[in-house]
């Protein structure tokens, strides 16, 4: 499933990440890497970005970037 | 896609004696201080140099670099040169671009004999990722660690001497913030230089693909045992920030709580400043009498005092305001409240072509259009960025309220409130319109999506501590100095002389004893600026002013404010004292007709008129002037420029056409 779907506060595991060469590399590059775990702790209030825990780091994401990334 | 933009010219000449002209060569050193952002690199810098650095432009680069000494007590001078924050080699950003050329020593004119590399002390595998960026150079390498005071918070625990061991590169623990830790920085580094051989780090042999080596940091960090973490995934660390967090993102009060810091943000730029401002006015006005009393009378002396003096004046009164913007905002960003509010407006922005960050800009583009422009540097994509700047001139800036002040105290006489209401409504407006122009250009002209990513991290909420705030309020209020400076006083005293001389009178006229020194008319009758006001009569007709108007018009070009001293020139009125000034002018705009007839010039229309085309009009050549250095285009500014002046009179003509049609005059 992706990052979209994840319950808020419930740790997941990254499976991959999808995206355009530049963006997909990018995300990598914060952390976002298969295996690692990571967890949606909060949302804004107009639902986009997500703010996601990944590496000890608060990450806000667009909705966009989270639907790329595919978790377990 | 910015190898154009930051690559430094080849052979530029001006560029060596920054950083190696010979009686540098050996001393002092060049050392930089790179980290990923947020590493507290900033904070850093401050405490190495005393807050005595400076940006400094290079050569072929439209990014600015603070360079600084360090403070004298770190024993034999080291010059400091810090690098804008990168996520990784990948640069997005300009300011990446400029760091990774430094980094690897492709920069012709930074090269760094050492370098430090902040690293976030709670994220550690993310910022020793960025670090084996650096060792992989094998140049002598110190790292800082910092945000030591926030890892109770993450119940994590550091043992740097593992840590040292495990990475074969000096650790050394700071605060930047405090200065604690900052000799034995500079110890380490001096120490690491003085050792002929560089000690081989494991960072320097991580794959620069991201999966392996953050696997190998992992690995790294459990096997020495550098890194304790009694609580590794779970989610309540760092409490404070997730409930401060809860509060400030809540579905419902974020929005309101948003508002309200914006809201208490222009109230303490416009009041706060207030008492400021009329010191540094009166301040300008002193000096330029005096020089008028103390230099013998002529046109040297009124050219001092008027054109340079007054010019220049008329430009510093703002300077509070930018000050008081500068220190909120950096409050604002230490705190950590910026990149939340960034994140609340993300929505609506991307909306609009724009970019989370770009609210930073917009929001400073209401006290002045140059700061702002600068600000849009952190906005990681060319494209946004360049949309954001676009934008930035049609955001009220405080250069606009003496104007508006004056227009809307002819139009709404005797009711003050009738005229705040409609100012309020003007800055909502120009937000609105700022909106659809973005919109429209990013939906019709850039229709092509280019890669953007909002990915910013949120950093913990932290106290912010009040010297350092200054320090960094001080060294981006005087670059803004340094970079606005020049071209005010090179277009101020032009703009003097266009008014000054002309055809008709190559020799002014001294001022007689009986008229007030600062206020001369009668040239002006005769000047290059009246013969171009009256050049263009036949353009400023369909607006219902006459070539007095438009002579206010250019001046306002050196600043938006300068119109309404104009005006009191054009209008004759004596100088009175400043509070009787604005009514005898009111007074004397509201008499006036068109030469050789009755016809008033400042009806409904022709105030509605004035009140549009300054609205959208980009008549600041500061700003032009700014957005050509920051875009290294002058087609980017002159386009800039020519649309929003020719939209200005476009909808101005269109407006006193349309309402004089319906009979309002």
């Amino acid at each position: 499933m992706s990052l979209l779907d994840a319950l808020h506060n419930e740790m997941y595991r990254v499976e991959g990440v999808a995206g355009p060469d530049d963006e997909r590399r990018r995300l990598l590059d914060l952390g976002i890497t298969p295996g690692e775990e990571l967890a949606v702790v909060q949302s804004v209030p107009l639902g986009d970005p997500l703010v996601v825990m990944v590496r000890g780091m608060r990450l806000a994401l667009r909705r966009r970037e989270a639907g790329w990334i595919s978790i377990q | 896609m910015h190898s154009i933009e930051v690559a430094p010219k080849a052979s530029s000449t001006e560029a060596q004696p920054n950083f190696h002209s010979p009686e540098t060569r050996s001393h002092p050193l060049t050392v930089c201080l790179s980290g990923a952002p947020n590493a507290g690199k900033t904070a850093l810098m401050n405490a190495l140099t005393g807050g005595n650095f400076h940006t400094a432009n290079y050569p072929g680069v439209t990014v600015t670099l603070s360079r600084g000494k360090s403070k004298a007590q770190f024993g034999p001078q080291i010059s400091l040169v810090d690098l804008p924050g990168v996520h990784s080699t990948s640069a997005v950003s300009p300011e990446e671009e400029l760091s990774c050329q430094v980094i690897e020593g492709r920069h012709l004119s930074v090269r760094p004999d050492a370098l430090i590399i902040a690293v976030d002390a709670t994220q550690l595998e993310r910022h020793l990722r960025f670090a084996s960026l650096v060792a992989r150079q094998h140049k002598p390498t110190v790292i800082a660690l910092t945000m030591m005071d926030l890892l109770p918070r993450t119940q994590q625990s550091v043992n740097v001497r593992k840590l040292e061991a495990a990475l074969g590169i000096p650790v050394v623990p700071v605060d930047g913030r405090t200065g604690w830790g900052a000799a034995d920085l500079i110890n380490a580094l001096r120490d690491v230089l003085a050792s002929s051989s560089i000690r081989p780090s494991p960072l320097a042999d991580l794959p620069e693909e991201p999966v392996s080596a953050y696997e190998s940091i992992r690995k790294l960090l459990t096997t020495s045992e550098a890194l304790k973490n009694t609580n590794r995934f779970q989610l309540a660390r760092d409490s404070i920030t997730a409930r401060i967090d809860h509060v400030v993102l809540h579905r419902i009060y974020g929005f309101p709580i948003f508002f309200g810091v914006l809201v208490g943000l222009f109230s303490s730029i416009f009041w706060a400043a207030r008492p400021f401002m009329d010191l540094i006015d009166w301040g300008f006005k002193q000096t330029a009498h005096l020089l008028l009393a103390i230099l013998p009378d002529g046109v040297l002396a009124r050219f001092l005092a008027e054109g340079v003096v007054g010019g220049v004046g008329a430009v510093a009164v703002f300077f509070p305001q930018i000050i008081i913007l500068f220190f909120l905002m950096t409050l604002l960003e230490d705190s950590g409240y910026l990149a939340r509010g960034a994140a609340l407006v993300d929505r609506p922005l991307s909306y609009l072509g724009l970019h989370g960050r770009s609210f930073v800009p917009m929001l400073s583009g209401f006290a002045c259009a140059i700061p702002a422009v600068l600000a849009a540097r952190t906005i990681p994509s060319r494209r946004e960025r360049l949309l954001t700047i676009w934008i930035l001139p049609l955001m009220s800036c405080s250069a606009r309220l003496p104007v508006y002040a004056l227009l809307l105290g002819a139009l709404l006489p005797g009711a003050a409130w009738r005229a705040g209401l409609a100012l309020g409504a003007i800055y909502v407006t120009s937000l609105l319109i700022g909106a659809l122009v973005a919109g429209l250009i990013s939906r019709l002209i850039l229709r092509k999506r280019t890669a953007s990513l909002l990915a910013m991290e949120m950093p913990a909420y932290r106290m912010p501590l009040v010297k350092p705030t200054l320090r960094v309020t001080w060294s981006r209020a005087s670059a803004y100095l340094r970079r606005a400076g020049a071209p005010i006083v090179v277009i101020s005293s032009c703009l003097w002389l266009l008014s000054n001389f002309g055809l008709g009178s190559h020799q002014p006229p001294t001022p007689e004893v009986t008229r007030p020194p600062l206020i001369a008319s009668s040239n002006l009758d005769h000047s290059f600026a009246s013969d171009l006001g009256q050049v263009l009569e036949p353009a400023l007709h369909p607006m219902g002013v006459d070539w007095r108007v438009g002579v206010g018009l250019i001046s306002a070009f050196a600043a938006r404010e300068v119109f309404v001293s104009t005006m009191a020139i054009v209008f004759h009125v004596a100088e009175d004292p400043e509070a009787r000034q604005q009514n005898s002018l009111l007074e004397n705009m509201r008499v006036a007709t068109f030469s050789g007839s009755s016809q008033r010039i400042f009806t409904t229309s022709t105030i509605l008129g004035l009140i549009v085309f300054f609205f959208f009009s980009l008549q600041c050549l500061s700003t032009v002037s700014v957005v050509h250095s920051e875009t290294n285009s002058w087609r980017f500014a002159g386009l800039q420029l020519l649309f929003y002046t020719g939209i200005g009179y476009v909808l101005s003509v269109a407006l006193v056409v349309f309402l004089r049609l319906l009979g309002m005059d």
